[in-house]
């Protein structure tokens, strides 16, 4: 017996956990949490003894078992099934983990929300079997299906206080309003996605990835319909994994609780864009065109909302430009590893792909570092009730495991050595990198903006970090009543330890696990990497390493100087807050406003409208039908005026019409 | 003996005088007199034919018709009577209640 | 029993109507058992026929055929008889008809009559789907108008005889045109027969090898009947009246059911008899469909009021059905007939939550509501899962049909080169989440209304989410499991699309 023969009942056991809180959660305690946690543990093991399997070489990958759902046509059926590979065991893995863990942090942080809990529990469940449905797919539909579900409940869980919200009826619109923000963009970004399907199921009369990845299909089919199709599959990416242009729906998106932002808006949900696109590598590497606008989007998105991050006072907020800056990040390695590969099939000379692990590995360990600020987040404002980091400061002395373990994420972020951050941040670079000395000058760009990036995210990160936990108490921190409880810190341990050594796993095989490349005429994920003694080696090596690590200590000394030392005075470079460039920040580049005039300025107008020529013209016509035949009858009824006279006139003159009439006739046949 | 053509003339004219009482007397009275005589003037049409032609039918159609006349006469007067016993005219262009 | 399962299935309602309507004056609250009873008779035939059926056998099932006019000029016969479309189509019939019967449970004005409407309305949406003769066909067509007129005109709100008599006429006027189709039909076979005697039968007709400009001028005439039922833009305006204004359960069935009769006719009638019109008309169809689903989501965004809102929605959804249609393969004419099916299911929540909101709040408009969900939060519960079925979640029903309608649309475009169309159909998904998350936010999210009185609101009764959670039940049940529903339907597609592929 193989574990990865019951694979299918690692997301169906939080679905049966979703379907007993949902009918029996408010009859169990904690509205449901310990049985919405058992799930999520039960699936993390299951996945663990999957993992072991798999990663151990013990059953061949990928590993597929599928059920047809529909036949739609003569040569093509759907099927629903499980495709499970290296990055869908890692996937796996991290989403059952982190759900534990977040779950856990629940029973604390959501222990004020009595009936409500019910709820939210239950949608948590949901959540974490479609992402678990998400990542095991074995055909796009399937996944679609799942992606669309995931939407939903980060559409539930943003508005799970858009009503009756604790704050009142403001933060109730505000959070009604960011959810269906949220559905909406990206909902744009999955018509794309659906679009795209539609091209592959054209192409290959399947849907299915096993037809799909296979190298000798692939070479049948018409190379201009997967550009398209990939093209269009990214649309979802750029959708759900909140690229420029969709990018905005995630910053409002924090109206939902904290621990939302750090599951689906942090740690897992954003990811699937991510790994949709290492999923579709396979088809995404047949253009180097479509590569070439991945990775332009992703390192231009890590670089624009880096920005707005920088000024951002709502402690959330800079978190949510810092998690599109660091997605940014991955689609940019992912595009730029696969610019290498595309090139390198065109001209046949194939190898494994560094893009590909690093942007696998940084969505980890981003997972791992990002789960836990927001959770460190969700921890502060759980003790000091506002969001606003002005009113904070001085919290370190009240929330020591707190401020140490967000300390601890800040610092992997920002990419100091050793800590989780800096090997994927720097494998990410490199991939940048690869393409610029083989020669492709748009690449230097590209990694102008990553270095850029970096040095933007260790100074945000620490000022968030020194204004937070540093310098003098702010008026909120006045009543901040201490540490949380221990079912909120101890996940917030777990997780440090995880971004503190998560990097390691580079070197202890990550990279073996976790490449892709074409082997013997099929794309394989995994298996073929580079040794970690030669990542190692190339880190220590490289003088791009040393660069990188500049940067971001000198992110960290300016937010020093500026937020603890104070000798520095933020305002002197933007005029106090009234020069162009922080406004244009603050407004967030104006992007709500044209998010908005899309939509009540060009659509609700054009649909106001189509329902006035609704009424007035199509409906008019139909009522002026029936106004001209009534009209038409009252007028012509007139001539019954009741006099008898009249009517014998009439018949008189009737007769006699009828006499000439036929007269005429018979004349004019010459009869008669 | 006497053309058919004389007798059809005679009860034309017969025929368009009536029509003409019909549509422009006034008095009911004059009105239900120009019918009777529209009324004989197919009479005389069916006579003629019928002695024209030996056939006795014809007469026999003119005698029934001559009796539902009368009756009809009868019912006509009856109609006038109480017309004028609820408006007071006989005058049939004032009577224009049964229209629109 | 199988041979004359189809009759008693039939004239069960008929039957039941007889009995509601003489439950009068004291009797009239044992009405509502009555009609229970028999709407839960014809949803048990259903389900018996749904076992029975035998999905690898091609052609009708269940026939009975009998003589029922017969002269040297006219032969009318009775003929009743399913394949797995009429299938679908009974069963979401009697589905819906015990469901709405639920839902109305505790109707109070005039029950007797109410009831019998409903049941009577019934009777003629069945034999719609199962007469094969045209001549019966037609006559079920209309029967089930009349229902339909007195339910809106007495229970209706306060435009009732307005809407009621645009309903009837507007309706009624198509369905002559469609007359003058169907005569031109049994002429035209029985010329080409050389008999002279008037025969309706479908098959008769069907086989009877009509030229090429025959059947583009009769498809025009019977495709106009239809495109007024589903109803097509711009034929479409009686329907937002009629909704706006008929009860609840009139709406559901009106919507539900009602309007398929449309597309089942095209597919019926016009793709059957007409393979060689149906190519004909293949663009314009392609255009209508296109314009409807555009049309009807841009018009539901302006809607204030929240029936309104979804009669547009129906209005775009039956555009998506035509989409499938038109490409005529059998990918895109099972998808279309799926969604018949799935809009059927997913438009009766719709049309329930909006009678639930203007009888339990008083008013449906959506500018006065606002953060029903803490007031009334079963109602908002299903209104989300309605709503969100509507705009194509996967794993619920709408989902399926439309990911199929709109890839067969796409195989289509491609085919023929003209792929940027896709992108028409494709933009009306954006506005129907569009429309549908907007009057959400509006109604049940947000702040709690000061504009509306809500001391006196009440939540969903247990009848109401009776039917509604059925319904629900069912959305997900066919979203996860498509094919139970879809494997009836597609062996119709397929052999429609090879009828229609020989041309």
């Amino acid at each position: 017996m193989t574990f990865i023969e019951y694979a299918w009942l690692v997301p169906m056991i939080p679905l049966a956990a979703f379907l007993i809180i949902g009918f029996f959660g408010n009859r169990t305690p904690e509205g449901g949490g310990y049985i919405a946690i058992v799930g999520a543990v039960a699936s993390f093991v299951l996945s663990l003894l999957i993992a072991i399997e798999v990663f151990g070489g013990s059953v061949a990958t990928p590993y597929v078992m599928e059920t047809p759902w529909l036949k739609i046509s003569e040569d093509i059926t759907l099927n629903f099934g499980i495709y499970i590979d290296n990055l869908a065991v890692l996937m796996m893995l991290f989403a059952s983990f982190i759900s534990s863990l977040i779950f856990i942090y629940s029973v604390g942080y959501m222990s004020h929300e009595g009936e409500k809990k019910r709820r939210y529990y239950a949608e948590v469940s949901l959540f974490l079997t479609a992402m678990l449905g998400l990542v095991m797919a074995s055909n796009f539909l399937e996944m679609f299906i799942f992606w669309e579900i995931v939407g939903l409940c980060s559409y539930l869980l943003i508005g799970f206080w858009s009503f009756k919200h604790p704050e009142g009826d403001d933060a109730s619109d505000a959070a009604a309003s960011a959810a269906k923000k949220a559905f909406l963009v990206t909902r744009m970004g999955d018509v794309c996605l659906m679009a795209g399907l539609f091209v592959f199921l054209y192409a290959f009369q399947s849907l299915d990835y096993a037809v799909l990845f296979d190298y000798t299909v692939i070479q049948t089919v018409d190379p201009d319909m997967i550009a398209l199709g990939s093209i269009l599959l990214f649309g979802g990416v750029i959708g759900k994994s909140a690229q420029f242009p969709l990018h905005d729906w995630l910053p409002d998106a924090m109206a939902g609780p904290t621990t939302v932002s750090a599951l689906i808006h942090a740690a897992t949900m954003v990811k699937a864009g991510v790994y949709l696109v290492a999923r579709a590598y396979p088809l995404f590497v047949q253009s180097m065109d479509v590569m070439l606008v991945v990775a332009l989007i992703g390192g231009f998105t890590a670089l624009f909302a880096a920005t707005m991050a920088l000024n951002n006072m709502n402690l959330k907020r800079v978190l949510a430009y810092s998690t599109l800056s660091q997605l940014g990040y991955m689609v940019m390695a992912l595009g730029a590893g696969g610019y290498v590969m595309a090139h390198a099939l065109h001209s046949g000379d194939v190898e494994a792909v560094g893009g590909y692990t690093a942007g696998t590995f940084h969505m980890m360990n981003h997972a791992f570092f990002k789960a836990l600020l927001f959770l460190g987040a969700g921890s502060v404002i759980h003790a000091v009730g506002t969001e606003d980091m002005r009113k904070m400061g001085g919290l370190g002395k009240h929330m020591k495991v707190t401020s140490v373990t967000m300390l601890i994420a800040s610092l992997s972020i920002a990419g100091i050595p050793l800590f989780s951050g800096f090997w994927s941040k720097d494998l990410v670079l490199e991939a940048a990198l690869e393409p610029a000395l083989e020669g492709a000058g748009i690449f230097w760009l590209l990694y102008i903006m990553g270095i850029l990036t970096a040095l933007m995210t260790a100074f945000y990160m620490f000022r968030l970090w020194f204004m937070t936990f540093r310098g003098e108490e702010g008026e909120a921190s006045k009543h901040c009543h201490g540490e949380s409880p221990r079912c909120m810190t101890v996940p917030l341990m777990v997780l440090a330890v995880f971004a503190l050594f998560s990097g390691f796993f580079i070197l202890a095989g990550f990279n073996d696990l976790l490449t892709f490349s074409f082997v013997g005429g099929a794309f394989v994920v995994g298996g073929h990497g580079h040794s970690a003694m030669y990542v190692l080696e190339h880190l220590a090596l490289s003088p791009y390493t040393y660069l990188s690590i500049v940067v971001a200590v000198t992110g960290i000394y300016l937010a020093y100087r500026m937020y603890r030392v104070k000798d520095v005075d933020p305002g002197r470079f933007n005029a106090n807050g009234e020069s162009a460039p922080y406004k244009l920040l603050q407004k967030r580049y104006y992007f709500p406003q044209i998010y908005n005039a899309i939509a009540m300025k060009v659509t609700y107008p054009v649909a106001l409208a189509v329902n006035y020529f609704d009424r007035e013209a199509v409906d008019g016509v139909v009522n002026g039908i029936a106004g001209s035949i009534t009209g038409g009858s009252q007028e012509l009824r007139k001539v019954q005026n009741g006099l008898v006279q009249t009517y014998a006139a009439v018949v008189v003159g009737g007769v006699a019409l009828i006499v000439v009439l036929l007269y005429l006739a018979g004349f004019l046949t010459g009869g008669l | 003996m006497i053309p058919i053509s004389f007798f059809l003339v005679l009860s034309a004219v017969l025929f368009v005088i009536g029509a003409y009482g019909i549509m422009t007397k006034k008095n009911g009275l004059v009105v239900l007199m120009c019918i009777e005589m529209m009324l004989n003037a197919a009479n005389i049409n069916l006579v003629a034919f019928s002695a024209f032609l030996n056939d006795v039918s014809g007469q026999v159609f003119v005698l029934v018709a001559i009796a539902v006349a009368a009756a009809e006469v009868a019912v006509g007067i009856a109609i006038l009577l109480n017309l004028y016993k609820t408006s007071n005219t006989t005058d049939v262009s004032e009577i224009n209640i049964l229209r629109w | 029993m199988s041979d004359i399962v189809l009759s008693l299935l039939l004239f069960t309602p008929l039957v039941g109507a007889i009995v509601a309507l003489m439950m009068g004056g004291e009797r009239q609250k044992y009405a509502r058992y009555v009609a229970m009873v028999f709407s839960a008779i014809p949803l048990v035939i259903s389900l018996y026929l749904l076992a029975m059926f035998n999905m690898s056998q091609a052609g009708y099932q269940f026939l009975e055929q009998y003589t029922w006019i017969s002269t040297s000029f006219l032969h009318i016969q009775y003929i009743l008889g399913i394949d797995g479309l009429s299938l679908v189509m009974v069963f979401l019939t009697t589905l819906l008809v015990f469901l709405v019967t639920l839902f109305s449970f505790e109707e109070k004005e005039r029950p007797n009559f109410f009831f019998a409407l409903i049941m009577a309305m019934e009777l003629g949406l069945l034999g719609v789907y199962m007469s094969l003769d045209y001549f019966m066909f037609y006559i079920f067509w209309e029967v089930t108008l009349i229902p339909m007129y007195f339910m809106v005109s007495i229970w209706g709100g306060p435009r009732r005889h307005y809407a009621a008599i645009k309903f009837f006429i507007y309706t009624h006027v198509a369905s002559l045109i469609m007359l003058i189709g169907i005569f031109a039909l049994a002429f035209g076979a029985a010329s080409l027969g050389g008999s002279g005697q008037l025969v309706f039968a479908f098959d008769y007709i069907a086989a009877a090898g009509f030229s090429g400009v025959f059947q583009t001028l009769v498809f025009g005439l019977l495709f106009f009947g239809f495109a007024v039922k589903m109803p097509l833009v711009p034929f479409h305006t009686w329907l937002p009246d009629a909704h706006v204004e008929a009860p609840t359960a009139g709406s559901v069935l009106l919507a539900g059911v009602m309007l398929k009769m449309g597309s089942y006719g095209i597919i019926r009638i016009c793709f059957e008899a007409l393979p060689e019109g149906a190519v004909a008309w293949q663009i314009p169809m392609v255009i209508l469909a296109l314009l409807a689903i555009v049309y009807g989501a841009l018009a539901c965004i302006a809607q204030r009021d929240l029936k309104k809102m979804v009669a547009f929605s129906s209005i775009s959804h039956m555009g998506m059905v035509l989409l499938g249609l038109a490409t005529l393969s059998e990918f895109g004419i099972a998808a279309g007939a799926f969604q018949m099916f799935a809009h059927g299911l997913i438009t009766a929540v719709l049309f329930m939550v909006c009678g639930i909101a203007g009888h339990n709040i008083g008013t449906r408009d959506i500018p006065l509501l606002g953060g029903m969900a803490a007031k009334m939060p079963k109602f908002a519960a299903f209104m989300m899962f309605g709503f969100m079925a509507s705009l194509g979640l996967p794993s619920l029903v709408g989902f399926v049909a439309e990911f199929n309608i709109m890839a067969s649309f796409f195989f289509w475009a491609q085919d023929n080169n003209v792929v940027w169309v896709v992108i028409i159909a494709l933009s009306s998904l954006m506005l129907t989440a569009g429309y549908y998350l907007w009057a959400m936010q509006r109604t049940i999210f947000g702040r709690v209304t000061d504009r509306v009185d809500l001391s006196h609101v009440h939540d969903v009764s247990t009848y109401e989410a009776l039917a509604l959670g059925a319904l629900c039940g069912l959305i997900a049940l066919f979203g996860v499991f498509p094919a139970l529903a879809y494997d009836f339907i597609y062996p119709v597609a397929e052999s429609l699309a090879a009828l229609i592929g020989v041309i």
